[in-house]
C-alpha cells in the first residue's frame, strides 16, 4: 500500500449479547488498513461479520473493544463531518420526496443553501445518468434505478469515502452487472475510497483493487488479496483467464477458512 | 446482526401493559380531581376569565361520589342498587349489540365473498357502499325504529337492526382485503393441484383472511354497541343503557353522579365487549406469528 | 422484473380510463334508483314504509328552506368539532411521541377508550357547556375525532422504517431534522386516514347529541321529528342531506390529501 491510510482498524472486537449465554462474537481481533482511493471489498459467508465491520467504520454500531480511525478522526467525528456516504442493500428512498429531493437530502441535513443543493443534486443525477427522472417519485422507478438514486444521494456531499452494504444484492443478474460497470466508472470519476460488502466472489473480484476475505464464527480476516486486473474493466474482463485465476484464488482463500472446514 | 428479543419479553409485556394502562387511567383520574380542586380554589376564574368547565359538584362530581352512587339505591324507595340496575340495562344493550354484530358480520362476510367472485358487482356497488358509510347511519335510526313498530316487532329487533347496519361495513371491507391477501404463489399452487373455486375459498382464502376478519370484527363490535345505544335513544320505550343515560340526563340536577355512573358503566361495557372479542381472536390465531 | 412506470399518463387516455372506471358506478346508481321507483310503484308500497325517489325529491324541494337552515346549524358544530378534535389529536400525538416510554401505555389506553361509546358523553357536555351552546355539540364530535387522529398520528410518528432512521443517522441528522424530514412526512398518510374516518364520526357525534336536546332547528331533530309524524319522504330528504354533508367533508379531506401528498395518489389508484 503506497497510498496513505484513510481508514485504520486496530484490534477491533464486537460481541453481541455480551455477558449472556447467547453471546455471539461477530468480530474478533480485526486489523485492517485501507488506503486512500482504494476499492475494497469485504467478502465472506453470511454471519462472518462483514456488515458489522462496515457499520463499525460508519459509526452505526459501536465496537466492544479496539480503535477505528476514519479520515484521521474517530468514526463518530467522521460521521458528523459527513466524511462518508452510505448505500444500503435497499435503496430506502423517502417515498414522499421526488428523486431530486431525495438526492438533496444529505445536503439539506448538512445545512447547505437551497440553490447549492439543487445544482449539486442535478450534477449527481447526471453522474448516475438519471437526470430526466429528477421529478419522478420513487415508486415510478425500477429497483436498479432506485439503487442508482441511492448512490447519487450518498455521493451528493462529495464524501471522501463511500460505504456500500451489499448494495446490489437485491437486483437481478443483468441489472447487477450493468450497475457494477457503472460503479467502476463513478469510482474512476470521483476517486472516492469505496468499502464494498458482498457475498459474491465474482462481484468482489470484478470491482475491487483489494478483496478482504473474512471467515465466520468468529468473524476474522482470513486473507487480503490484491486484484491487479487492468482498468478500464469491461464485460470482456469477466472472460479473461486472469479474471478466472483471481476468482479461483479468492474462492480457495474463502474455502480454506477454518469455520468452513469445521462446518463441512 | 439484529438482536432478538428474549423469550421472556412477551410475558413481561403482558404483565406491564395492563399496569401501564392502569397508570394512565390513574393519571387521568388525578387530572379530573386536580382540575376540580384548582377550579374550586380560584373560584372557576383565572385572570378574570372563567374556566371552560365549571368545577362545582353539579358539573364535576367527585370521582368517589360517582363510584359511591353505584351502591346507593337506583331510585328513592327502591331496594336495588344503581349498579345492579345499570348492569341489568347494560346486558339488554349488549345482547342487542351481540345479535346485531352476529347478523352484521354474517352479512358482511357474505358480501365480501360476493364481491370477490362477481367483479362487476363489486365495481359498481363498492363505491356506493363506501359512500353510504359517510352518511351518518345513525340518522336513519329513527326511521328503522318506526319501521319495526309498524311491522309489530318488539323495539329490540329494530335496535338490533341498527346495530347490524353499523357493524357490517368494517367486516366487508376487511374480509375482502383478507380474501385477496393470499400471494400469487399460493393461488398458483392451489390451481396446480386442481383445486376448484370453492376449495380455494375454503382452504386458502378463508384461513388467510382470518386475521383481517378479526380486525374488522373488532371495529364492528364498537360500532354495534354505538348502534344499539343510538337505537335505544330513538326507540320510544324499551330498556337498555342508552335509555338509562337519557333518563339520568333528564334528572341530572337531582343527582349528576348518576349520569356519570351510567356513562362510566356504558364505557366499561363497551370496552369489555371488544376485549372479549380480542380474547377470542388471540385464541383463534394462537398458532400464527404475531404480526 | 423491472416494470417501469414513467411520467403520468397524458390527459386523453387518462380521461378515457376514468370514464371506464365510473361507468359501472353510475350504471349501478341508475339501476338501483329505477328499481326502487319501479318496485314501490308496482307493488303499491305505502309511503309510510318507503317513499319513491321522486317523492323524496319533491319533499326536499318543498321543505328546502327548513332543511337548509337545519343543515347549517348541524354543519357548524361538525366543522368546529372536526377542527378541534384533529388539532388536539395531532398536538397530543406530537407531545406523546417525544417520550417513547410513555407512548406505549398512553396509546393502549386511548385504543381502549375508543372502544367505549363516546356518544354517551353528549348529555354531560350539554350540562357543561349549556344545551344550546355550539360547544356542547362540537365537543362530542371533537372527542370522537380526537381518538383515531391521536392514535394514528402517534403510530405514524413512531412507526418509521429502521432503514430510514439509519440513513438519517448516517447523515448525522439531529433530532429536529429527523422530526421534520422523516417523522412528520411519514405520519401524513396516517393522519389523513384518521381524518377521513373523523369526518363521518364528527357528523355522527353531532347528530346523536342533537337527540339529547338543544336547538330544534337541527338536522338530527328534523329527521327524527319527520319520521315520527310520520312523513318519511321528508325524513329521507333530511337523511340524504346529512349524507351529502358527510360525503362532502370526506371529499374535501381527500382533495386536501391529494394536494398535500402528491406522491400518494398512485397508491390509491392501485388499491381500488
Amino acid at each position: 500500500m503506497a497510498e496513505p491510510a484513510i481508514i485504520s482498524v486496530r484490534g477491533v472486537n464486537k460481541v453481541f449479547n455480551g455477558g449472556s449465554d447467547r453471546a455471539v462474537t461477530a468480530l474478533q481481533d480485526i486489523d485492517l488498513t485501507l488506503g486512500r482511493g482504494e476499492f475494497i471489498s469485504l467478502l465472506g459467508p453470511s454471519g462472518c461479520g462483514k456488515s458489522t465491520l462496515l457499520r463499525v467504520m460508519a459509526d452505526l454500531t459501536a465496537p466492544t473493544s479496539g480503535t477505528v480511525t476514519v479520515n484521521g478522526k474517530t468514526p463518530g467525528a467522521a460521521r458528523a463531518d459527513r466524511d462518508y456516504g452510505m448505500v444500503f442493500q435497499q435503496a430506502g428512498l423517502f417515498e414522499w420526496r421526488s428523486v431530486l429531493r431525495n438526492v438533496e437530502l444529505p445536503l439539506q441535513v448538512a445545512g447547505a443553501k437551497k440553490e447549492v443543493h439543487r445544482a449539486k443534486a442535478m450534477e449527481m443525477l447526471e453522474l448516475v445518468r438519471l437526470s430526466e427522472f429528477a421529478g419522478h417519485y420513487p415508486w415510478q422507478l425500477s429497483g436498479g434505478m432506485q439503487q442508482r438514486v441511492a448512490i447519487a444521494r450518498a455521493l451528493s456531499t462529495d464524501p471522501e469515502i463511500l460505504f456500500m452494504d451489499e448494495p446490489l444484492g437485491a437486483l437481478d443478474e443483468m441489472n447487477r452487472e450493468r450497475l457494477q460497470g457503472e460503479l467502476l466508472r463513478i469510482w474512476g470519476d470521483t476517486r472516492t475510497t469505496v468499502v464494498f460488502v458482498t457475498h459474491s466472489i465474482s462481484e468482489a473480484v470484478f470491482l475491487s483493487s483489494r478483496v478482504v476475505v473474512m471467515s465466520a464464527r468468529p468473524g476474522r480476516v482470513a486473507a487480503c488479496i490484491d486484484v491487479d486486473l487492468p482498468h478500464p474493466r469491461t464485460a470482456e474482463t469477466r472472460t479473461t483467464p486472469e479474471f478466472f485465476e483471481k476468482v479461483k484464488e479468492v474462492r480457495e482463500a474463502l474455502h480454506g477458512a477454518p469455520s468452513e472446514q469445521a462446518a463441512a | 446482526m439484529p438482536r432478538e428479543p428474549g423469550r421472556g419479553g412477551a410475558l413481561v409485556r403482558r404483565l406491564t401493559d395492563p399496569l401501564g394502562t392502569l397508570l394512565v387511567v390513574a393519571v387521568l383520574a388525578g387530572l379530573w380531581e386536580g382540575y376540580k380542586a384548582f377550579g374550586r380554589a380560584v373560584d372557576d376564574r383565572i385572570l378574570g376569565i372563567g374556566l371552560p368547565v365549571a368545577t362545582d359538584d353539579l358539573s364535576m362530581p367527585h370521582l368517589w361520589t360517582i363510584v359511591g352512587s353505584l351502591t346507593a339505591p337506583a331510585r328513592a324507595g327502591d331496594t336495588t342498587s344503581l349498579a345492579v340496575y345499570l348492569v341489568g340495562e347494560t346486558t339488554v344493550t349488549l345482547r342487542e349489540a351481540l345479535y346485531g354484530l352476529a347478523a352484521g358480520s354474517l352479512l358482511g362476510l357474505a358480501l365480501a365473498v360476493l364481491f370477490l367472485h362477481v367483479t362487476p358487482v363489486s365495481k359498481g356497488l363498492m363505491p356506493w357502499l363506501v359512500a353510504s358509510q359517510t352518511v351518518p347511519l345513525v340518522a336513519i335510526a329513527p326511521m328503522i325504529v318506526i319501521w319495526g313498530g309498524k311491522a309489530g316487532l318488539p323495539p329490540w329487533v329494530a335496535v338490533t337492526g341498527i346495530a347490524a347496519y353499523l357493524a357490517f361495513f368494517p367486516v366487508t371491507i376487511n374480509s375482502l382485503r383478507g380474501l385477496k391477501s393470499p400471494p400469487k404463489v399460493q393461488l398458483d399452487f392451489m390451481r396446480s393441484v386442481g383445486a376448484g373455486r370453492a376449495r380455494v375459498l375454503w382452504s386458502l382464502r378463508f384461513p388467510a383472511a382470518l386475521p383481517y376478519v378479526f380486525a374488522g370484527l373488532r371495529l364492528a363490535a364498537t360500532a354495534s354497541v354505538v348502534g344499539a345505544i343510538v337505537g335505544e335513544l330513538s326507540a320510544g320505550t324499551g330498556r337498555g343503557i342508552g335509555r338509562a343515560i337519557l333518563t339520568s340526563a333528564y334528572y341530572y340536577s337531582n343527582g349528576p353522579e348518576k349520569l356519570y355512573a351510567a356513562v362510566l358503566v356504558a364505557a366499561i361495557a363497551g370496552i369489555l365487549f371488544v376485549q372479549v372479542l380480542a380474547l377470542l381472536e388471540r385464541f383463534a390465531l394462537r398458532h400464527r406469528h404475531a404480526r | 422484473m423491472s416494470t417501469l412506470r414513467l411520467s403520468r399518463p397524458a390527459g386523453g387516455p387518462a380521461l378515457k380510463a376514468r370514464a371506464l372506471r365510473f361507468t359501472p358506478v353510475a350504471l349501478t346508481a341508475v339501476i338501483l334508483l329505477s328499481l326502487w321507483q319501479a318496485a314501490i310503484t308496482l307493488f303499491d308500497v305505502p309511503v309510510f314504509i318507503m317513499p319513491t325517489p321522486v317523492m323524496i325529491a319533491e319533499a326536499f324541494q318543498h321543505d328546502f328552506g327548513t332543511i337548509m337552515s337545519a343543515s347549517r346549524s348541524t354543519v357548524e358544530p361538525v366543522l368546529l368539532g372536526l377542527v378541534m378534535g384533529s388539532l388536539g389529536g395531532v398536538a397530543v400525538a406530537l407531545v406523546v411521541s417525544r417520550f417513547p416510554r410513555l407512548s406505549g401505555p398512553v396509546l393502549n389506553t386511548a385504543v381502549l377508550i375508543n372502544c367505549a361509546p363516546i356518544v354517551a358523553l353528549a348529555p354531560i357536555f350539554n350540562n357543561w357547556f349549556g344545551v344550546t351552546s355550539l360547544l356542547s355539540k362540537a365537543g362530542v364530535a371533537a372527542v370522537m375525532v380526537f381518538f383515531p387522529v391521536f392514535v394514528n398520528t402517534t403510530r405514524g410518528l413512531l412507526q418509521i422504517a429502521p432503514l430510514h432512521l439509519e440513513i438519517m443517522e448516517s447523515l448525522a441528522a439531529g433530532p429536529r431534522q429527523v422530526a421534520f424530514l422523516l417523522r412528520l412526512p411519514n405520519a401524513l398518510p396516517f393522519v389523513f386516514n384518521a381524518l377521513k374516518l373523523g369526518t363521518t364520526l364528527a357528523v355522527i357525534g353531532v347528530i346523536v347529541s342533537e337527540y339529547f336536546g338543544g336547538s330544534t332547528e337541527a338536522l338530527g331533530v328534523y329527521i327524527a321529528y319527520q319520521a315520527a309524524l310520520p312523513r318519511f319522504d321528508y325524513a329521507w330528504a333530511g337523511i340524504l342531506v346529512s349524507g351529502a354533508i358527510g360525503l362532502g367533508l370526506f371529499g374535501a379531506v381527500t382533495l386536501l390529501e391529494r394536494i398535500l401528498m402528491p406522491w400518494h395518489d398512485s397508491l390509491h389508484e392501485e388499491k381500488s
